[in-house]
């Protein structure tokens, strides 16, 4: 099977005055549709810049990264935007919700982007927000809700375009362990259900227990790949 | 992002920072206002200087002096602006000229029994009265036939007298009649002077006319001249030289020129234009025009000022939306990488920054507008007479203060958009150029 994201030798060096800071080394990986990957590793390991790498917001400085059959490295900002547009969705640790808008405008945000007409998009955000147990709080702004509802329409809206790939960088991070527990097991779910590939970000060991593969970053490197065998459901 | 998208979300953001959005609002309102009511004020004054010089006289009506009269003896390039007949000829051909007519005058007498007056008798081509469009309260104009038939203007009837009564004996008179002398003899009708010798007496001529018309009241010049075909009144002047013994030297074969000349202009629209070909052909001209161009002048000038005036608290009110973007882009630095995350695109990012800076203007022109129509309205009725005290000193005592037109009110709101939009396109701008990752990274 053709994996669905080709990572091949990537290195990304900061320049911080005269210093220059390695975050990746030389990382090589793939990944195939529909499986969970969490990505581990202390704070400067430099898991964050590669999902940013992978995800198109920042160009490595050496190496290859291909989704699909389309060079990311390769993509201009106004090209990268609308591939992001189309089949990435995003999950943050601090939800980044817009504050003046109601939580059904939140998730309408990124159909809004994408030029989609009213009346459709409103059945979509509500039905993602259904999807992640959010009736009857559609037109509550984000400040009215709770953290672990605030991060549910944050799913929401990474979900509501039925995105190929979800990236969620520390989506726990900011939540209590029993909020913890139900929102991961909510993206688990709604991203098996449409069999979409997932990306997750975290220091956190207990969050890599729901992954399919757990990739280990130490100083711009990995250090490990463990793959899970799951009540033997794996492809 | 459609429109409809782009707009709700702009008004949103608005929303959020209300106080922010009111004070950089109420800045473009002032300067908008400020603009409006300062330009409607030189419209107001534009339009009083053009009533004003409805009273100076004629503005049809361009009199044409003949440069340098009498030396245009020397070479070609000193006979520029000599009033011939060939020369009035190709005036008359030139574009928006209806009538021309050379003009000579002279103060005559004329009697209708024992009744005279003194007047000026301004002799013209026959024909051109008609087109001069005076208008007629009784009788008819000259024609080409005419040689003894005299015009008068509106006041003249009433300015009949008696000389040899002892009181000012003052008797309006019928002038249409053929029973009129005319003459260049100042004591005409008057009692001989007892004791004075009559050695030195000249005698002048007497010479019968037939009053033929009585002109509409002008309100200007014609009202008391008296018209004649000009020809005759040349006639009636060189045997009044030979009379007094001042008989005018006249060059052999040398044209014949004449001192002044009128052109009427059909459209008043061309006056000012044809004055200005007419003096570039080296005629001296005058007209009321000419009053009405530098009256215009200055309004122009006050009016640029005041305009400057508003023009630069519209610019301050540029700056503070500009300020108020940059201050908004920075606050919302990890929402647009946000928004450029999750899929917006940067055009996206641009238009709404503009659209919010464009609605600022917008809204303020449009508040400003309707205040400075309010404004116009107070100037005009409960503040008129204050404020046309401090006008007056410019000459304007027109009673229309201020005048915003329609293209005013429109061109007002257009611009304060634009403004808001340019004032928005640095910041735009910069929020569309930041980094993504911005958002990722401050947490």
């Amino acid at each position: 099977m053709q994996p669905l994201i080709r990572v091949k030798n990537v290195r990304k060096i900061y320049r911080m005055g005269d210093e220059r800071v390695v975050a990746l080394d030389n990382i090589s990986l793939e990944i195939y549709k529909g499986e969970i990957v969490c990505f581990l590793g202390t704070s400067g390991s430099g898991k964050s810049t590669f999902l940013n790498m992978v995800a198109g917001l920042e160009k490595p400085t050496r190496g290859e990264i291909y989704i699909g059959n389309i060079p990311i490295h390769k993509l201009n900002e106004e090209q990268v935007t609308l591939f992001r547009q189309k089949n990435i969705g995003f999950i943050f640790q601090a939800y980044h919700l817009m504050p003046m808008l109601t939580a059904i405008e939140n998730v309408s945000m990124p159909l809004i982007f994408a030029g989609m007409e009213k009346k459709k998009r409103i059945k979509l955000a509500k039905n993602a927000l259904a999807a992640v147990g959010l009736q009857g709080y559609e037109n509550r702004k984000p400040t009215q809700m709770s953290g672990g509802q605030q991060q549910r329409v944050g799913i929401a809206r990474a979900l509501v375009g039925i995105p190929k790939i979800i990236f969620a960088d520390e989506p726990t991070g900011n939540l209590d362990t029993h909020t913890t527990k139900e929102v991961m097991e909510l993206i688990v779910s709604e991203v098996r259900k449409h069999n979409q590939t997932l990306i997750l970000v975290t220091h956190d060991r207990s969050i890599a227990n729901y992954a399919d593969k757990v990739v280990t970053i130490q100083d711009g490197n990995v250090l490990k790949i463990e793959e899970k065998q799951k009540e033997g459901d794996k492809r | 992002m459609n429109f409809r998208d782009l707009l709700s979300l702009c008004a949103k953001n608005l929303m959020r920072r209300k106080t922010r959005t009111l004070l950089a609002v109420i800045g473009v309102m002032v300067g908008t206002c400020a603009v409006v009511v300062m330009l409607s004020i030189g419209f107001g004054m534009t339009k009083s200087y053009e009533e004003q010089i409805q009273n100076y006289g004629d503005l049809h009506m361009i009199e044409l002096y003949n440069y340098g009269s009498g030396m245009s003896y020397g070479s070609p390039q000193e006979q520029q602006g000599v009033i011939s007949d060939k020369t009035l000829a190709s005036i008359e051909k030139m574009d928006g000229v209806t009538a021309v007519t050379p003009v000579v005058t002279a103060y005559m007498t004329i009697g209708i029994g024992k009744y005279v007056t003194t007047d000026e008798i301004v002799g013209i081509k026959p024909d051109v009265l008609k087109k001069f469009n005076y208008g007629l309260q009784e009788g008819r104009y000259l024609n080409n036939a005419d040689k003894d038939a005299l015009v008068f203007g509106s006041y003249i009837p009433q300015w009949f007298y008696n000389p040899q009564s002892k009181n000012y004996d003052s008797k309006e008179q019928d002038v249409i009649t053929d029973k009129i002398i005319l003459t260049a003899d100042y004591e005409y009708g008057q009692k001989p002077q007892s004791g004075q010798t009559d050695d030195n007496k000249i005698e002048y001529k007497q010479y019968k006319m037939k009053g033929v018309g009585l002109l509409e009241e002008q309100n200007d010049q014609p009202d008391y001249r008296v018209y004649m075909n000009i020809s005759r009144l040349e006639e009636i002047i060189k045997e009044t030289q030979k009379a007094e013994g001042t008989k005018n030297l006249v060059v052999p074969g040398q044209e014949k020129t004449y001192e002044r000349a009128y052109v009427y202009v059909g459209d008043i629209n061309d006056t000012e234009r044809l004055c200005k070909e007419l003096k570039d052909l080296g005629y001296q001209t005058s007209s009321p025009i000419d009053w009405l161009a530098s009256l215009k002048e200055t309004a122009n000038m006050i009016q640029g000022i005041l305009g400057g005036i508003g023009g630069i608290s519209l610019f301050v009110a540029a700056l503070s939306i500009t300020n108020t973007m940059i201050m908004s882009i920075y606050e919302r630095t990890r929402e647009i990488g946000v928004m450029k995350v999750i899929g917006a695109n940067l055009k996206d990012i641009r238009r709404l920054f503009l659209m919010e800076a464009g609605l600022i203007g917008f809204i303020g022109g449009v508040i400003g507008v309707l205040l400075s129509l309010l404004l116009s309205f107070l100037m005009n009725t409960v503040l008129r007479d204050i404020i046309s005290i401090a006008l007056s000193s410019f000459g304007a005592y027109g009673t229309t203060i201020s005048i915003i037109p329609l293209w005013l009110v429109a061109a007002a709101v257009v611009f304060a958009t634009a403004i808001g939009v340019f004032a928005g396109y640095s910041p735009a701008k910069r929020a569309m150029n930041l980094s993504a990752l911005e958002s990722l990274r401050n947490e």
